[in-house]
């Protein structure tokens, strides 16, 4: 008797509706979902540089971005100050880049910069792959690509022996950069990432390195919407006989430091940045920086990138 | 005692044939599509993600989407879209609920094709708002489709599009719903 009631009582409830409001029921298959699902954090930067570093962006499949960047002469010290209108008068680099996103996470790129060291009219080709994204639910912590170039100088070689422009063979005039970009968006203001970078140089003078390492940080703050702080700097691991070879030709290396506001206007991304280094390429701009901030030799710059999209539309 | 076999029948019986008026219905991918035209650009967006529930015991649907899942035809549009407007961050969902306003219109349990009305309230951006909005429901064998169309104003949910992309972003949006029931068996 007692069974049957209870199933009686089972069945009536089971065929009552359930106590849920359709609202909170929705909530929970939302939830159910979500949790198997990887959602891949977006906007971790703007764009597929900082100041002088790149970042872990890649452009879209079939995005196109078109670059021009420069930097001007030293704002003070002795090339500064009011004679050249504080270095505008001046550009110690100036770069024009294409970039194509293959897929979304593979990008190539071709460039052409002025070059600033005395190893100049540089033609880059490059390539950059997202490794890793960072997911939402904190599965992934960190977005990793990988980024590379090969750079040419198409300049005539210096006939002088042992000097940096001395081409005696097509390879004296390449160098290479490898980098590995490590970036994590902690919040929707704060972005910051990691650069381990080789760069090597095919030829360099005695007592030069052909392989320099540097560490990188980098960072992104918004201020506003479409405002934001960004800043990188390179920690430059060159040897100590190099160093002082250097010096006792009157030559200091520096860490390249740049900072700058960064303006997102849907499509066009602009950079207003301050420098100390002068060039834009890393294989430049790590090894070769002998300019710094505390002697006014620093300049400002801009970055420009405007990206189109040649995918057809319907 | 025999009564009570009876009883324990009949439940048992209610329990499996369910009409199609007194279960819920449910579907994880229906489709939203939202169109924003001007002169210099269209832009289009798909989600094939939506969560909706439809109990027409009570009279009540609910849907829920997520922001980011929204499909551009440009990677670029769909960052916009998450970061600048919709700020999916802040707001991951948004969301739909609403009573069907004149039942009487509608038989659950007839094949049949009915235009109704459904009166609710839609939260984007975080701003809910009142609206009644037409809807077909189609109601076939074992399945409901429902369907709707209908435009919002970007700036009733307190989403501002900027000057400079004004001739780009339309202030008035196109939203279409397409969604395909099955029963929910939970």
């Amino acid at each position: 008797m007692r069974i049957i009631l209870t199933t009686v009582l089972f069945f009536l409830v089971k065929v009552l509706p359930a106590q849920d409001s359709l609202s909170n029921l929705l909530d929970k298959e939302v939830n159910i979902e979500s949790k198997g699902k990887k959602q891949f954090t977006y906007a971790t930067f703007k764009g597929t540089h900082l100041v002088n570093s790149r970042t872990i962006e890649t452009l879209g499949k079939h995005d196109l971005d078109f670059r021009v960047s420069h930097r001007f002469g030293d704002i003070g010290g002795e090339y500064g100050g009011e004679k050249s209108f504080f270095g505008m008068e001046n550009s110690s680099d100036v770069g024009i880049s294409f970039d194509y996103g293959i897929t979304d996470r593979l990008m190539v790129g071709i460039s052409r910069a002025k070059g600033a060291t005395s190893i100049r009219q540089l033609y880059e080709a490059s390539l950059k792959y997202k490794l890793l994204r960072q997911t939402e639910d904190g599965n992934i912590p960190v977005s990793v690509t990988a980024f590379g170039n090969a750079v040419v100088s198409s300049m005539s070689s210096n006939i002088k022996a042992n000097t940096p422009d001395h081409f005696s063979s097509f390879a004296d005039r390449m160098s290479y950069t490898g980098q590995l970009l490590v970036a994590r968006k902690f919040s929707e203001h704060l972005s910051l990432m990691l650069m381990p970078t080789w760069v090597h140089s095919n030829y360099v003078i005695n007592n030069d390195q052909n392989d320099i390492f540097a560490l990188g940080i980098g960072g992104r703050m918004k201020i506003t919407k479409r405002i934001a702080l960004v800043a990188d700097y390179f920690r430059v691991f060159r040897n100590a006989k190099s160093i002082s070879n250097f010096k006792t030709n009157g030559l200091t290396f520096y860490n390249p430091l740049g900072a700058g506001l960064e303006f997102e206007t849907g499509g066009h991304v602009f950079d207003f940045t301050f420098t100390n280094s002068t060039a834009i390429l890393e294989n430049q701009f790590i090894p070769y920086t002998t300019t710094s901030w505390t002697q006014w030799r620093f300049r400002w710059g801009f970055n420009l990138s405007r990206i189109f999209s040649t995918k057809k539309h319907k | 005692m025999k009564h009570l076999k009876g009883i324990v029948i009949v439940a048992m019986l209610l329990s499996v044939i369910k009409s199609q008026a007194q279960e819920k219905w449910f579907t994880r991918n229906g489709k939203i599509t939202f169109f924003s035209e001007t002169p210099a650009e269209n832009i289009d967006a798909n989600n094939n993600e939506v969560f909706s529930l439809l109990d027409p015991f009570k009279n009540e649907i609910a849907f829920q989407v997520l922001s980011t899942g929204f499909k551009f035809k440009r990677a670029l549009m769909q960052e916009h879209f998450n970061e600048n407007y919709m700020e999916s961050t802040k707001f991951p969902k948004a969301s739909f609920r609403g009573t069907i306003a004149d039942p009487s219109k509608v038989n659950f349990n007839k094949e049949g094709t009915y235009v109704v009305a459904i009166n609710g309230s839609l939260s984007i951006h975080g701003v809910t708002n009142k609206l009644s909005i037409p809807a077909t429901i189609r109601v076939a064998n074992r399945k409901i489709i429902g369907e709707t169309k209908f435009d919002i104003s970007l700036a009733d949910y307190n989403i501002k599009i900027p000057s400079l992309v004004s001739k780009q972003v339309s202030e008035t949006v196109t939203i279409s719903v397409n969604c395909l029931y099955e029963p929910y068996d939970r």
